[in-house]
């Protein structure tokens, strides 16, 4: 069972919800679904905490929702917006840059 | 499932400024994901307490959830981000709004009013054809 570790998840959500629906579009629970496939449930989040996450980035411009009726049930699908996409490209960035200095040090000679 | 948690979560955030559609989503999407966990938990072989139990723990701590939101100030009505500008807008638009309030309300009730238009009317009608008809017995004698 994969555990939450709250000092090392600052962003993290964002990142991964920006770069699952650069892919497609996808509702909540399929969202949740991907990140816990895709990282394979090394990361696990509250699940309810992935909608104050699109909320907060469809009020940024970053996300457009939109209503669909699918299967009889209505779902809330949200897909990236050009301002996501150059988001997506910063975080990743950032990303990268930290993983490389945290790398760094990790791999340094400890009596360095 | 799990309606009196959710009850809750929607009146602490309305209580605290969000904006009711935002609120409004949020408790839709909620209820949803919690229906398809329940599913995944039923067909997982979960008995149906246990699934909407479980459904319920992977939603999450409400007061987490309700936090979260409430850290994100985009979420909140206006009035809640700019209270002063709130204290001195709203007087203002009220102020403006009051001598059109008859007029809202006649166009939110137009039906009762164009029955009571009718009813005026015909007793009107009714009354000129009585005074009428006295006018013509006095005249005929």
């Amino acid at each position: 069972m994969a555990q939450t570790n709250p000092p090392f998840m600052s962003g993290v959500p964002e990142l991964l919800v920006l770069r699952l629906l650069a892919q497609r579009e996808q509702y909540g629970y399929e969202l949740v679904k991907s990140i816990r496939l895709v990282t394979a449930e090394a990361i696990s989040l509250g699940e309810g905490v992935i909608y104050p996450a699109l909320h907060g980035l469809e009020r940024a411009g970053a996300l457009k929702a939109k209503r669909k009726t699918v299967a009889g049930r209505t779902r809330v699908y949200y897909s990236l917006t050009a301002r996501g996409r150059k988001r997506l490209e910063l975080l990743r960035g950032e990303w990268h840059r930290i993983q490389s200095g945290i790398t760094a040090v990790l791999e340094a000679p400890a009596n360095g | 499932m799990g309606d009196q948690t959710f009850d809750d979560l929607r009146r602490s955030l309305l209580e605290s400024g969000v904006a009711p559609r935002h609120v409004r989503r949020l408790i839709l999407e909620l209820r949803d994901h919690c229906d398809d966990l329940r599913h995944e938990a039923l067909a997982a072989g979960c008995d149906p307490a246990a699934a909407t139990a479980r459904a319920m723990r992977r939603i999450g701590d409400q007061q987490v959830l309700a936090g979260k939101i409430l850290g994100i100030a985009e979420l909140r009505t206006w009035a809640y981000r700019y209270p002063r500008l709130a204290r001195v807008c709203y007087p203002i638009a009220y102020v403006l709004l009051l001598p059109a309030a008859p007029v809202f309300a006649g166009m939110a009730r137009a039906s009762i009013l164009a029955r009571w238009g009718a009813a005026l009317l015909l007793s009107a009608t009714v009354t000129a054809a009585m005074f009428l008809g006295m006018q013509l017995s006095i005249a005929l004698g």
